[in-house]
This record gives structure tokens, sequence and C-alpha cells, in this order.
């Protein structure tokens, strides 16, 4: 029997989409109009305007430590609600994951960045933010700085930075961290080219450490053929196809071409 | 291997919670700092504005409610008296409505990112924590102007009286939290709601004018906490102890209620707000 890290069993999202007449849901509004129509509010509670969405349906499956996955998929298919799930950002509806070592889940570069504090100051803030300890910080601050390429700008707030160098330095933050796992939300494409060049080896470099389990959400797909051995395809919340990248590319690019073709007709 | 964890549906408020709290103390000590670094950049006089506006405030109150209306203080000098209780009341308030909008100002990291949400408004009453030990300044120089000596049990119960405050500012400010994720009329009502609030806490006035009535201000646990402060810091009376630890209950409860209201919240914050 394998060891799983990730182990997930008949996850699913729903939503419950309110159709509103439009703008925010007041107090005043709901109690106005209990008074004003009552016999409109007890109907509605019968048949109430929600309905339901299923972001992820019966969502199945186990990764080994040590794979690098990649998810694709359409928009809308449920990509990254399932990265969020995961991430534990939002709870799932029913079933479960387990999840066992650390996890890094990047969703977006330079969260908690705050644009008052300095180059520095956000390195520990959105280091600690992301779930890296104190003394870890310190002990990688010269490289994440090194890499994002900032010394000069270190004691600068960053809404004084170009948006170049403010993701590059967010990035920098994030690929340092250590972990067990981690999620990646499309957060490779950030800076010129030259740049974006430098993340993907960086990326390699993890991958190539062989300790790191990595799920991997793109719609780059040359990227996933290049990094993820084995890949997920989900549509409209459910996963289509599990397997090896290559099999999985193609039954993805049939399906875009069925869709297409239904397009066109 | 680290830990297992398992993510499913229901997720109640169980002791773990706080030692995930622990475990994320460093990131409680983060937050913290940010606030307390941001509050005061491209400002001039800087960290001044945490003495500026209790100061102006205990100024103003002298003047117009104790040489103006000449409130009863219970003997002491109606300066002293005030701040006392603007200080605890502006520490609660301030906190309160910190916290009511700790999930809306933090929406950007709260759907990115995964921690015990708790943090934030945990965070919240610890920056207001800071300005209020840097306003007791002002409390030291007006008690030795006026050669107060507290009693060694004033002492001894001023952290307690931080703390019974803290709880009652996050047990309200939590629920208020948490009604603000879906109702965004919180942000309205609350300056109004704590205004209303600062009546019927005697803050500027002494909770003896209501005579044999004074103990329906037990329910309110701020009141307790400064007519405590008073007695035992002013020592111009006893301390009432059975209606302290009376505020003191009522605050738990509110903690209490505010935090299992809060974890229901929480949950589906990222969903909703």
């Amino acid at each position: 029997m394998k060891d799983f890290i990730i182990e997930a069993e008949n996850l699913s999202k729903k939503y419950r989409i309110v159709h509103l007449e439009g703008g925010f849901i007041t107090l005043r509004d709901k109690i106005g109009g209990a008074i004003s129509h009552p016999i409109a509010l007890l109907k509605s509670l019968k048949h109430n305007t929600r309905e339901d969405f299923w972001a992820l349906r019966d969502i199945n499956f186990s990764i080994e430590a040590g794979e690098i996955v990649g998810i694709i998929g359409g928009n809308g298919a449920g990509k990254s609600t399932l990265l969020k799930l995961l991430s534990r950002i939002t709870p799932p509806s029913s079933g479960q994951v387990k999840i066992t070592g650390r996890v890094a889940s990047l969703l977006e570069v330079g969260t908690g960045f705050h644009p008052e504090l300095t180059g520095r100051e956000n390195v520990f803030l959105n280091g600690a933010i992301l779930g890296m300890p104190k003394a870890e910080i310190v002990k990688k601050f010269d490289a994440i700085v090194e890499f994002a390429g900032v010394a000069k700008f270190l004691d600068t707030p960053v809404k004084r930075y170009s948006s170049g160098m403010y993701v590059r330095l967010a990035f920098s933050v994030a690929a340092h961290m250590d972990s067990d796992i981690l999620f990646l939300d499309e957060v490779l494409a950030v800076g010129d080219a030259e740049f974006q060049q430098k993340c993907l080896d960086k990326m390699e470099e993890m991958i190539k450490n062989k300790n790191k389990t990595i799920l991997f959400v793109s719609h780059n797909l040359p990227t996933i053929k290049s990094l993820c051995p084995r890949s997920i395809l989900m549509e409209a919340g459910r996963i289509i196809a599990d397997g090896q990248t290559e099999e999985v590319l193609e039954k993805y690019l049939e399906r875009e071409k069925i869709k297409t073709i239904e397009e066109l007709v | 291997m680290g830990q297992t964890i398992v993510i499913k549906p229901q997720n109640r408020f169980n002791f773990s919670d706080l030692a995930d709290i622990w475990r994320y103390r460093e990131l409680l000590y983060f937050l913290t700092w940010r606030d307390l670094k941001v509050r005061y950049k491209q400002t001039v006089v800087g960290v001044a504005w945490v003495l500026f506006q209790p100061f102006i405030s205990m100024v103003i109150f002298t003047i117009f409610f104790g040489n103006f209306a000449k409130m009863p203080t219970d003997g002491a000098p109606y300066p002293i008296f005030v701040f006392l209780g603007l200080l605890f009341w502006q520490f609660f308030s301030a906190s309160v409505a910190d916290i009511s909008n700790c999930l809306i100002n933090n929406q950007h990291i709260i759907t990115k990112v995964y921690f015990p949400r708790i943090l934030l408004p945990i965070s919240l009453v610890l920056t207001r924590f800071v300005d209020f030990l840097v306003s007791l300044v002002i409390l030291i120089g007006l008690m030795i102007y006026y050669g107060f000596w507290p009693s060694l049990i004033g002492v001894l119960i001023f952290p307690i009286l931080c703390l019974v405050s803290a709880m009652a500012a996050l047990g309200l400010g939590l629920f208020f939290a948490s009604l603000n994720i879906k109702y965004r009329d919180v942000r309205y009502v609350l300056p109004f709601f704590i205004q209303m609030l600062m009546f019927v806490t005697p803050v500027v006035y002494s909770s003896s004018i209501l005579g044999k009535y004074s103990w329906l201000l037990a329910v309110n646990p701020l009141a307790g906490v400064i007519k405590t402060a008073r007695s035992e810091l002013l020592q111009s009376y006893d301390t009432n102890w059975l209606q302290f630890g009376l505020s003191a209950a009522a605050c738990v409860v509110l903690l209490v209620i505010g935090w299992l209201y809060f974890r229901k919240a929480e949950r589906y914050s990222v969903d909703t707000i």
C-alpha cells in the first residue's frame, strides 16, 4: 500500500446563488419587505429565488508524496475552488480531504503586502501570512532579496515600487518557503520574460529536489507539459480525466475541439 | 512527516482552536505590528496622536461637565475622574469599531490564505491596547499632579480591568464582525450604537447619580470596570466587588457568545463577503 499525502473523498462544494433584485441585502429591505408585502414574503419562503450551484461535485483523487500534478480545465471548471478547499480557505459542503504535511498555498502573489510598508517589512509580513516562522524568514532574507533583485529599494515603501519589482519581491518570498506540499494557482507568470524564466527555473529546482508535492493550476499547457508528469482534467466541477499528462492533454484538446465545433454549428 | 489535517464540512468550535492560535502566535505579532506601523505613516506628529485624542476629550469634558454642569465625582477632581473613564472607554469603543470591520478590511487576505481568522480581531485589540498603555502616561501624570496614590489592590486589579475590557470589546466586536459579513448596515449602525452605549456607561458622570438604580449599570460590562478603576485608583468610595464580579461574568458570557457566533460565520465568510 502506498502512502498518500493528499486524499480527497467525494469532495463537493455547493454555492448558493441568490437571485437578487440588485444591490446589497440590507436589514431594512428585509424588514420593509416583510411589512409591506407579508404575503409575498411567505410565498418567497416557499419558492425562494435561490439556486444551488455545484462548483465541485464528488471529487476523488489521491496524491503520493513527491508527485507534481497539474490541474487543467476551462474557465469555471472548478480548479480554483478545488485549491481553495485544499488550502482551507473555504470549507467543503460535503466529503473530506486528508492532508499530511506542511502546506504552502500560493493562490496569488503578494498576499497581504501593505503598500505603506517597506520592502523589508513586507517580506516579514508576507512571510508570516504565508505561514513561515520568523526564524525561517530571517535565515532566508538575503536569498529572497537577491532573487527578487530589489536590494537597493529595501527600505522604500512598496507603493513606490514599479509593478515589476512588486511582483518579483512577492514571488520571491513565496518561492523561498519551506513546505511539504505546495498549491500553485497561475502565479508563475509574473514579471518580464527574463524573470519569468527565473521563476520557471526556480520551480524546476523545487521539483528536482523531489521532496515537495505540488498541485499546479494553470491554463498554460506547455508549462504543465514540461513540469507535471501527471495531470487532472476538470470540467463543470467534476474530474474528467486523471493520469499521464500527455494523455490528459490529448483528451482536453479533443474535448475543446468538440466544443468549438458545437459552437460553430 | 508532518501532522495530518482533515478538512470536513462540519467544523465546530473545539479546543484545538486555541492550540491553533498558539501555533500562529508569530502571525498575531506581525498583524499587530503591521497595524501599529501603518497607522501613523505619513503623519507629522505620529504616535503623539494617541495622546492627543484622550487629552483633548478630557479638556473638553472638564470644561463642560466639570466646570459648567458641575457633575458630581464622589470627591475626585473632574479631570482625573473623567480621564480614567475615557481611558477604558476609548480602548473598548475603538476596539469594537475596528473588530467589526476586520473581516471586510482584510478580505484580500482571507480569500487567499488560511490562518485562524480569530487572529485578526485579537491583533486589533492588542493594537488598541498599545494605545491604551501609551495614554496611561497621561493618567500617571494626572495622578502625580493631584497627589493620588493607588491602593495595592488597585495596582493588582488594574491588569484584570484591562483584560475584562478587552474581553468585552472582543465579544461585542466578534458579534458585529459576523453580522457585517452579510449585512453591511453594521457600518452605519455601529457609530450610533457606540455613542448610545457611552450614555449608559458612567464615563463622563458617576454611577452614583443614579442613586439606588445604579445597580442597573452592572449589566453593562464597562460600567463595572470603570467604577472599580475609580474606586480603587482614586479611592473615593468602596469597591462594590459583587457588582464587578457580575460585570466580569457578563464579559465572559459576551465573549463566548461572540466567539461561537464568529466561529460559525467565519467558515462561510469567504463565500459571502
